[in-house]
């Protein structure tokens, strides 16, 4: 179906864009403007061939299965609704760019710019053709992402990235309530999908969880198209350039809230509780949005409010609850689109050509840009509602809408008149921005004198005013078939009679607009005083400033309250941490035990289960005496690093290791060379890394504190500590035996060691299913180790040691003071001299570990060996360097990248995966065959082989990142302090100008 | 595990000599670990073990799997090679902390202020 392929082109084509865009080289503005601008109009072509499948009431629907069984797929679905939307977005985002062009300075990184804003046109287009309620919060999020992103452009200003932070945290939030509403609307359905919701809408309605999930989802939309009292991260958005504030603030993105209102309304709409909070949410954001702006001293803080009251229009339209409503509505968001657009960029127009956009500071620019002062007074006319422009058309329908009698209330009563007050208030503001701005004397004090205005600057303008004109001259014949089509895919087949005409004789809306439009004006006289005296903010609201009390609970939030919670909860030592970690531990394993344990006659619980006895074998016996001393020796080890663990950390590691090593005997002795392999080069490296890290661990509490100190408190503490280390010690060795005492259970290991040779081409088992049976556990593993390098390196990247191991360990110091007794005293001769033996060989081992671990490496997929064992004993080389030539010293030499080493494994591997989807299979299925090379003889080769070295490379990467963020400590934080060293730089210096003067 | 019974009656015996020495001279050196007295007397008995008893280990080692055929007799070379290289490196680097320290020889070593544990 071609159609469906259009759909999909729709979709992607954006985010194909954003790459391209993202790898473009900086400063290629007209190369990038040409891609956005192709796109966007691909985008408009596509869905202007794609109209006549979706009028009366049609629509196109594609389906790509991802998670069939969850109900989860990616579905796409145009209808004339969504139709209507895509229009708006790829049209407007058509001349956004056109605009963006020239409105981007050349110093801008437009890289980033044209990126996000293909990124976010993907989005929206998402949002809008969804199928699948799951899929379209995804894109609302990354709506907000987006939106996130562009506000923060310009990230140099502290106003962008507050502004950024505001509206992402506000929009973000709504949407993880939406999605939880869509949850709970997926739950009372059965499922997610778009179509069966609308029609269960009596079966949600009549559901007891109707008004969480309504209150949820009203959250996400009301957030998103910033309705009062959310309202306040709209204007503070306004910091972004300009075409992101025409584009997403408010033609698109904020239009995403009322869109999603009008879309769920067949399924959710229609009772009081939409009626009470819709409405009350849209008629306060609609009088209060228009009070706002009328004070406001920024153009596009005008514009930023007006928005807010005019989408506040549109909300209390939808929460009118009536299908003339929704009407009203959907043709007041296009309207809307298409004037605040241009109002936006006639905006950036006026603040690119002066510098400024206070109203106090422009006046008279009729004079020095008379096409563009046209546009805009054509468009402002537009917002305040006057005839024969389109925004009047679709304000007499909500006027028409607001007479009306819906619920019988209060608030129904009031309507006409809260409303006429409101729109008086849009004409005052309306009149405010053009008769202060374009009208008046010549203005005096401009940043700059305009230059030349770029004609293709104001095409963009011209179009989009141009539409207001026709729509509101010839509303049926331009706008009449469009808005049908849209409308009748909300409201399906009863449709309300209603008319777009410009005359309908003497009616109660006319006369509203009448009374609106004489009320404006005469408020303008009576405030323009006021206004000019150069007042900021709004008179009578000081006190309900919502900006002001988001501000207070994000500090709140992140400071008062996290650091209440730190100090209830948290601790600096060591000791209460462990032992609540261990107490839990052992509680969850007691409460299992207790569960299953009486009631299932102890089936799963404690008790020895029978192992299978065989003959006495004199050699076993000797072996296992033999293996029980290792056994003893081990735990040994582990009892004296416990012992010793508190007052020297040195030789608890130690013992640690020779614990470590006891498990790798007893590996290696059970037939598991590869664990046993492991285990050695894993208890190597993390004992060197720890070693490295012990230098910064904070000392110890040196004195006792002895006020407080009671013995018997002190008593009672240790011997509930030893207490529940006892326990849990003794827990855990009773389901250890009560799990080894029984015989395995007959798993998927058998299928493992059957199929690892037929199907995998190895002969090592744990090696095949690393890599072949289970590579995809594998890959997501390897990530995680990637992951965890990086944060590792990121953390220690700033760290700053605690101040009682900033000085110089002794050692050190003992060895700068034999330095300093030699004659000529030279820093680190001490140490070369003291490693010169040692240091010798460990460089010269060097190329022999690299060869074992390619050896490792080579062999893993039949015998013991792979990936992961040989990147270990590769880090061990590099660490053996580190250890004896010192950081510099090898670094000096040796350019090592790791984190390119860990891109470069993931890539590896990820690409291994997709490489059989070349051949028709799934990802990461692995092919071998046997190879005849020369010199070597015969060789499997397995596809896998290639997975397994992104494996290695990304461990090596991982590994020596943790090492080199270690060993940059040593270097960074040695620097001797000023007063310690009695300025050897310094000395010479008098003699020298001694030297000089003479 | 491989078999042993195929084995020839004079590799047998060689083998268990070899291995038997070998694991003797590095009980013996164990045992001067434990028992002797200073630091550097000390550290010589150890070297019994990584010299000569890993040597008689490895020797016996190879006569056994060469007798048995299984294998070429590489690995025990390679181990001895890096058995010699690398403890010595260890020794070393104990000796020069050792010294370092002072805590068994007198001068040339600084003031020692205080004899706190390594691992402060």
């Amino acid at each position: 179906m071609p159609d469906s392929m259009f759909l999909t082109f729709v979709l992607a084509l954006p985010f194909a864009g954003c790459l391209v865009a993202g790898f473009l080289p900086a400063n290629t503005r007209n190369v990038e403007a040409w891609l956005a601008g192709a796109v966007a109009l691909a985008g408009l072509i596509l869905a202007g061939a794609l109209y006549p499948a979706v009028t009366g009431g049609a629509m196109i629907r594609t389906e790509v299965e991802w998670l069939p069984a969850l109900g989860l797929n990616l579905t796409l679905r145009m209808d004339g609704f969504a139709w209507m939307f895509t229009v708006l977005i790829t049209g407007i985002g058509l001349l956004v760019t056109l605009y963006a062009r020239y409105y981007m300075s050349p110093e801008d990184p437009v890289t980033r710019f044209f990126s996000y804003l293909l990124g976010f046109m993907g989005s929206m287009l998402g949002i809008v053709l969804s199928g699948n309620l799951i899929q379209l919060v995804f894109f609302w999020e990354l709506t907000s992402i987006f939106s996130f992103l562009l506000i923060g452009y310009w990230h140099h200003s502290a106003k962008a990235r507050d502004g950024a932070r505001m509206a992402l945290t506000v929009t973000a939030s709504g949407g993880l309530c939406l999605l939880v509403g869509v949850l709970i609307v997926g739950h009372i359905v059965g499922s997610y999908d778009l179509d069966r919701v609308l029609v269960s809408g009596n079966q949600i309605r009549s559901h007891d969880l109707y008004l969480p999930a309504l209150l949820l989802i009203l959250l996400g939309a009301l957030t998103k198209s910033a309705q009062f009292p959310f309202h306040f991260w709209l204007p503070q958005a306004m910091a972004a350039p300009t075409p992101v504030s025409a584009y997403l603030h408010s033609a698109t993105m904020v239009k995403a809230g009322v869109f999603l209102l009008v879309r769920l309304w067949p399924a959710m709409g229609g009772t009081d509780a939409w009626f009470w909070i819709v409405g009350t949410a849209g008629l306060i954001t609609f009088a209060l949005g228009a009070y706002l702006a009328i004070f406001q001293q920024d153009l596009k803080g005008v514009l930023a409010n007006s928005t807010i009251s005019h989408l506040g229009l549109i909300t209390l339209l939808i929460g009118l609850d009536s299908p003339l409503g929704i009407v009203a509505a959907i043709f007041h968001m296009m309207n809307h689109a298409t004037f605040k657009a241009s109002l936006f960029m006639a905006a950036g127009i006026i603040d690119h050509e002066t510098g400024t956009r206070d109203i106090r500071r422009l006046s008279g620019l009729y004079r020095l840009m008379p096409i563009t002062a046209t546009l805009a007074m054509v468009a402002a006319a537009a917002m305040a509602g006057v005839p024969l422009l389109n925004g009047f058309l679709s304000k007499e329908m909500f006027f028409a809408e607001t007479v009306a009698e819906h619920v019988d209330s209060i608030l129904d009563d009031a309507l006409p008149y809260v409303v006429t007050l409101a729109a008086m208030f849009s004409v005052t503001y309306s009149l405010r921005f053009i008769h202060g701005v374009f009208f008046g004397p010549p203005p005096t004090d401009l940043p700059r004198q305009p230059p030349p205005l770029p004609s293709w600057m104001v095409v963009p303008v011209a179009l989009l005013v141009s539409a207001c004109l026709l729509v509101g001259i010839f509303p049926a014949a331009t706008a009449g078939p469009f808005l049908d089509t849209a409308v009748r895919a909300v409201l399906g087949s009863d449709v309300p009679p209603y008319s777009l005409k410009v005359w309908h004789g003497i009616t109660v809306p006319l006369l509203m607009s009448l009374a609106a439009l004489t009320g404006g004006v005469l408020l303008y006289r009576a405030l323009r005083g006021y206004l000019s005296s150069g007042a900021e903010g709004s008179p009578g609201l000081g006190r309900l400033d919502s900006q002001r009390i988001f501000d207070w609970s994000m500090v709140f939030l992140s400071w008062r309250a996290a650091k209440t919670g730190v100090d209830l909860l948290g601790t600096r030592r060591l000791q209460p941490q462990i032992r609540l970690v261990v107490g839990a531990a052992f509680v969850a394993a007691l409460w299992t035990l207790y569960r299953h344990g009486p009631h299932n006659g102890l089936h799963y619980g404690l008790h020895a289960g029978h192992a299978e006895s065989s003959a006495f074998d004199p050699v076993l016996a000797l072996v296992l005496v033999w293996l029980a001393g290792v056994w003893l020796a081990g735990a040994a080890c582990a009892v004296g690093a416990a012992y010793q663990a508190k007052y020297h950390r040195l030789a608890a590691l130690i013992l640690m290791g020779g614990a470590g090593l006891a498990v790798c005997i007893t590996f290696a002795w059970y037939s598991a060379p590869d664990l046993a392999l492991t285990q050695l080069l894993v208890e190597i490296v993390t004992t060197v890394l720890i070693l490295l890290g012990l230098r910064w661990l904070p000392k110890r509490f040196e004195t006792i504190d002895v006020e407080n100190y009671r013995v018997a408190t002190s008593w009672f503490r240790r011997g509930g500590d030893l207490a529940i280390a006892a326990a849990a010690g003794l827990g855990l060795s009773a389901v250890a035996y009560a799990v080894m005492t029984r015989s395995a259970p007959d798993s998927i290991s058998r299928f493992f060691l059957e199929r690892a040779y037929t199907e995998g081409g190895g002969t090592n088992v744990v090696n095949v299913i690393l890599v072949d049976f289970r590579g995809f556990d594998t890959l997501g593993e390897i990530t995680v180790l990637g992951a965890v390098a990086l944060t590792v390196y990121a953390l220690l990247r700033r760290f700053r040691p605690a101040p009682d191991s900033i000085e110089r360990p002794e050692q050190q110091i003992r060895e700068s003071e034999r330095d300093d007794a030699l004659p000529d005293g030279q820093s680190g001769v001490a140490l070369a001299d003291s490693l010169l033996v040692p240091g010798l060989i460990m460089r010269l081992l060097y190329p022999v570990i690299m060869t074992v671990a390619v050896y490792l490496f080579m062999r893993g997929h039949d015998l013991p060996g792979g990936g992961f064992v040989a990147g270990l004993t590769m880090s061990v080389a590099f660490i053996l360097q580190y250890m004896a030539g010192g950081t510099r010293w090898v670094e000096a030499r040796l350019t090592i990248l790791p984190v390119r080493w860990i891109a470069l494994g993931l890539l590896f591997a990820a690409f291994t995966g997709i490489g059989s989807w070349l051949y028709g299979y799934p990802f990461l299925t692995s092919y071998f065959r046997y190879e005849d090379l020369p010199l070597i003889g015969t060789v499997p080769l397995a596809s896998a082989v290639v997975f397994d070295l992104g494996v290695f490379t990304l461990v090596v990467g991982a590994t020596v990142l943790i090492l080199i963020a270690l060993a940059h400590q040593s270097i960074r934080t040695h620097r001797p302090a000023k007063a310690d060293v009695p300025a050897p730089i310094a000395a010479p210096a008098p003699a020298l100008a001694q030297a000089e003067g003479q | 595990m491989t078999d042993g019974t195929d084995l020839p009656a004079w590799a047998a015996i060689l083998t268990a000599l070899f291995v038997v020495a070998g694991a003797g001279l590095t009980l013996i050196g164990s045992l001067g670990l434990l028992r002797l007295g200073s630091f550097y007397q000390r550290l010589h008995a150890p070297t019994l073990g990584t010299t000569l008893g890993t040597g008689g280990i490895l020797i016996g080692s190879m006569i056994f799997f060469s007798a048995l055929g299984t294998r070429p007799v590489l690995h025990e070379i390679l181990i001895a090679v890096f058995v010699t290289v690398t403890t010595p490196v260890t020794f070393i680097l104990l000796v020069r902390a050792t010294r370092q320290r002072g805590t068994d020889l007198p001068p040339p070593s600084p003031p020692e202020k205080n004899t706190k544990d390594l691992a402060h």
